[in-house]
């Protein structure tokens, strides 16, 4: 290989060689994987925190900002461009895209986990289930949303207004200029691959661990990590077979149907469960929210244990900024033609509304259910096997065995479609931006991905998926900051540029 | 009764000419939504009155008023377009079955369309300008139901997008720029709003008038 190919390449092979000496640490090192890991989630707590409630708050600000500021009427694309999709399937693919299988993992487990072991006040009280239906939607709400809302606005500009590459460093063009092509923009593509890497493989092992729980419960396999690696392994098979064979058309089938079965498994809790109780809960938590939105966005604990912040709030911050560049791609290929005010408006407040329905739905009956029954044991059984939970809720419920299979497939599917899609991002952002990555590189992230999901299930669970997200999204929040710095100028310069169209048109 | 199950995308003939399929609306009686490729007209009809045609290498057609040739061998360059006959989407592309593009950028692998689809090399065909000598014609199903001279009418039309009244042009190089709508079409002599008057080559020619929408897209 020649020395100007090498350089071409050297964003995939740089982040590979990182992501192969992480691998290579946890399968022969496993021990000191984790001794290290659970040293840096400690010192997290200490160092990192403030840096990423910090950097999360200003960007749900600067989203705000966007929507109200005199960049709104600003067309991503060109003045003509309309939008490709109408507004209801756009919502439904951005969606799916931002929340996929992470909302079916936690809807159940995150408020009955907040209801036994609460941030502040005392578990198992009637308090407690206000705070915990409230904490959940802050971590799914607006700082989610408002993250990629900067990436996926940002990369939409500069695709489709400035002209670039689809890449991450692309979005550094109007500070950097040509130096994106350089080191500088070849490091921020390596990390911004690093972390994507973390935030997809996070994603697979809560999948894993999900799958390994729906057949415990539906078929009674074993719970065991063995199982685990065994579905990670047939996952990665599958996708791996898509890639070749031209099966992806396959896959987009899949990923429409898990679209309609969410809705379906949404629409029916909501009959068959405590209809009345989810109404109130979605009114009464929505009040709470926005009451205590400033206090929540920026609550640490200086002088008590932050363990509680770290591994809830911190986690979900690191695991949305190491999950924002696949999500912001997607985002902004499907969001040409809307003007920044649309986006903001579809990307920031309309999923927050969808995200609080649907924990309410789910996390409501959820908490309805351990509630009413005063069943202690029920809370803390859910709240030890997060990954079971959503099955032991379903138990509880009318049709429970329609419900399970119907859970269960979602699972299924959202765990193949994201494996699969996402080697088709990793692909184009280590190619330099290409739209036709080859699908070597597409198979070998596709491995890559799947072994480190493997690797962190192997040395620990759910706690390693939960600390490696945190390191490894930390540089690229930093860099998300700049990002908006840089997405700030090149809409002015779209202002102008825009502005001068549209006073030569009322001149005429 | 022709059991024939029509997709989104196929080529078929309706009335002896040429249609793309655009939608199918499962639940009405004419079901079937065309676009004639000739002049991108729309039609409505039902499947019974279709045939399918599978479009391949050295078929020629009019497209939009102009002779194409489909042709696997010339390599794709910016501005060409292209017929995708081999759809395989990747998750951020958005393309179906046998619509054309126009190639933004080419690649090792594939191009790049203005559209920001990436299409790979073996899932198009290109559309190369003009009539190939061994090239088989398919804009008509029946050739000979077809006058000569109409024809020779159609091959003559080597222009780009015609214009049409409700097109909003505008001019570049003044520098107080002018923005008109055609109103009037008269023969060879297009009437733009403000009582510009002039031949249909001028406001074709991309330098001096850019096309910006139409009123009829909205």
């Amino acid at each position: 290989m020649n020395v100007n190919k090498l350089k071409e390449k050297s964003v995939f092979i740089i982040s590979l060689l990182l992501t192969l000496i992480f691998i290579v640490w946890g399968v022969f090192f496993t021990d000191n994987l984790t001794k290290v890991t659970n040293s840096i989630y400690s010192g997290s707590i200490d160092y990192l925190g403030w840096v990423y409630i910090g950097t999360t708050f200003f960007f749900v600000i600067f989203s705000i900002y966007l929507l109200f500021s005199k960049y709104g009427h600003i067309r991503l694309g060109k003045a003509t461009d309309r939008p490709d999709f109408n507004t209801a399937s756009w919502l439904a693919m951005l969606f799916g895209a931002g929340m996929g299988i992470g909302i079916v993992y936690w809807s159940v487990a995150e408020p009955v986990t907040h209801y036994t072991t609460p941030p502040y006040g005392e578990g198992y009280t009637l308090e407690a289930a206000d705070v915990a239906m409230k904490y959940t939607f802050f971590h799914w709400g607006l700082h989610p949303w408002a993250i990629y809302t900067v990436i996926g606005l940002a990369l939409a500009i500069c695709q489709y207004n400035k002209k670039l590459p689809a890449a991450i460093s692309s979005v550094f063009y109007p500070i950097l200029k040509d130096r994106i092509y350089g080191p500088i923009g070849k490091t921020i593509d390596i990390l911004s691959v690093f972390a994507t890497v973390f935030g997809i493989a996070t994603s697979l092992g809560l999948g894993a661990l999900q799958v390994t729980a729906g057949m415990h419960s539906i078929f009674g396999v074993p719970n065991t990590l063995i199982v685990q690696l065994i579905v990670i392994a047939v996952a990665t098979v599958i996708f791996l077979i898509s890639i070749n064979t031209g099966l992806e058309k396959g896959i987009q089938y899949l990923s429409n149907a898990a679209m309609i079965i969410s809705f379906a498994v949404l629409v029916l809790i909501l009959i068959v469960g405590p209809t009345m109780m989810i109404i109130k809960f979605f009114f009464n938590t929505t009040g709470l929210y926005l009451n205590d939105f400033i206090q929540m966005s920026l609550r640490m604990t200086p002088f008590g244990n932050g363990e509680w912040i770290a591994s809830w709030t911190l986690f979900y911050w690191a695991w949305w900024i190491a999950w924002a560049p696949f999500v912001g791609m997607f985002i902004a290929r499907i969001s040409r033609g809307r003007t920044v005010k649309q986006f903001v408006i579809g990307v920031l407040i309309v999923p927050t509304l969808g995200t609080c329905i649907w924990m309410s739905i789910f996390g409501g009956s959820a908490l309805d259910i351990v509630i009413s029954s005063e069943n202690h044991e029920l809370a803390k059984y859910i709240a030890d096997n997060v990954s079971l939970a959503i099955f032991t809720f379903f138990d509880y419920l009318p049709l429970s065995t329609l419900l399970s299979i119907m859970g269960f497939a979602l699972v299924a599917i959202y765990y193949v479609t994201v494996a699969d899609t996402s080697t088709f991002v990793l692909g184009m952002l280590s190619e330099g931006g290409t739209l036709n990555p080859s699908n070597k590189i597409k198979m070998t992230w596709g491995i890559i991905q799947s072994a480190v999901a493997a690797v962190l299930l192997l040395s620990g669970g759910l706690t390693v998926l939960q600390t490696a997200s945190i390191v490894v999204a930390f540089p690229f929040a930093i860099i998300m900051l700049f990002m908006c710095y840089s997405l700030l100028k090149a809409l002015n310069s779209e202002l102008v540029i825009q502005t001068r169209k549209k006073k030569v048109k009322d001149y005429s | 009764m022709k059991l024939f199950q029509l997709r989104k995308g196929q080529f078929v003939y309706y009335q002896n000419e040429l249609h793309r399929v655009y939608s199918v609306k499962p639940m009405v009686k004419k079901s079937v939504h065309l676009m004639k490729l000739k002049d991108l007209s729309q039609h409505i009809c039902s499947a019974a009155e279709v045939d399918k045609y599978q479009p391949k290498e050295l078929d020629s057609f009019i497209f939009n008023k102009n002779v194409y040739t489909l042709s696997k061998y010339r390599k794709a360059e910016e501005g060409d377009f292209i017929l995708i006959t081999n759809p395989n989407p990747d998750y951020l592309d958005h393309y179906s079955l046998n619509e054309i593009e126009v190639v933004a950028s080419v690649e090792n692998k594939g191009v790049i369309t203005n559209k920001y689809n990436g299409i790979r090399h073996n899932e198009y065909l290109l559309m190369v300008p003009g009539r190939d000598d061994n090239s088989n014609r398919i804009e008509y199903r029946d050739i000979q139901d077809i006058e000569e001279s109409n024809i020779q009418d159609h091959s003559d039309v080597i222009s780009d997008l015609l214009p049409t009244i409700g097109d909003v042009y505008r001019k570049n190089d003044t520098n107080a720029a002018i923005d008109a709508m055609v109103v009037a079409i008269q023969g060879n002599t297009i009437i733009l709003g403000g009582g510009l008057e002039l031949p249909h080559e001028e406001l074709m020619n991309n330098e001096k008038w850019e096309f910006l929408y139409s009123l009829l897209d909205k």
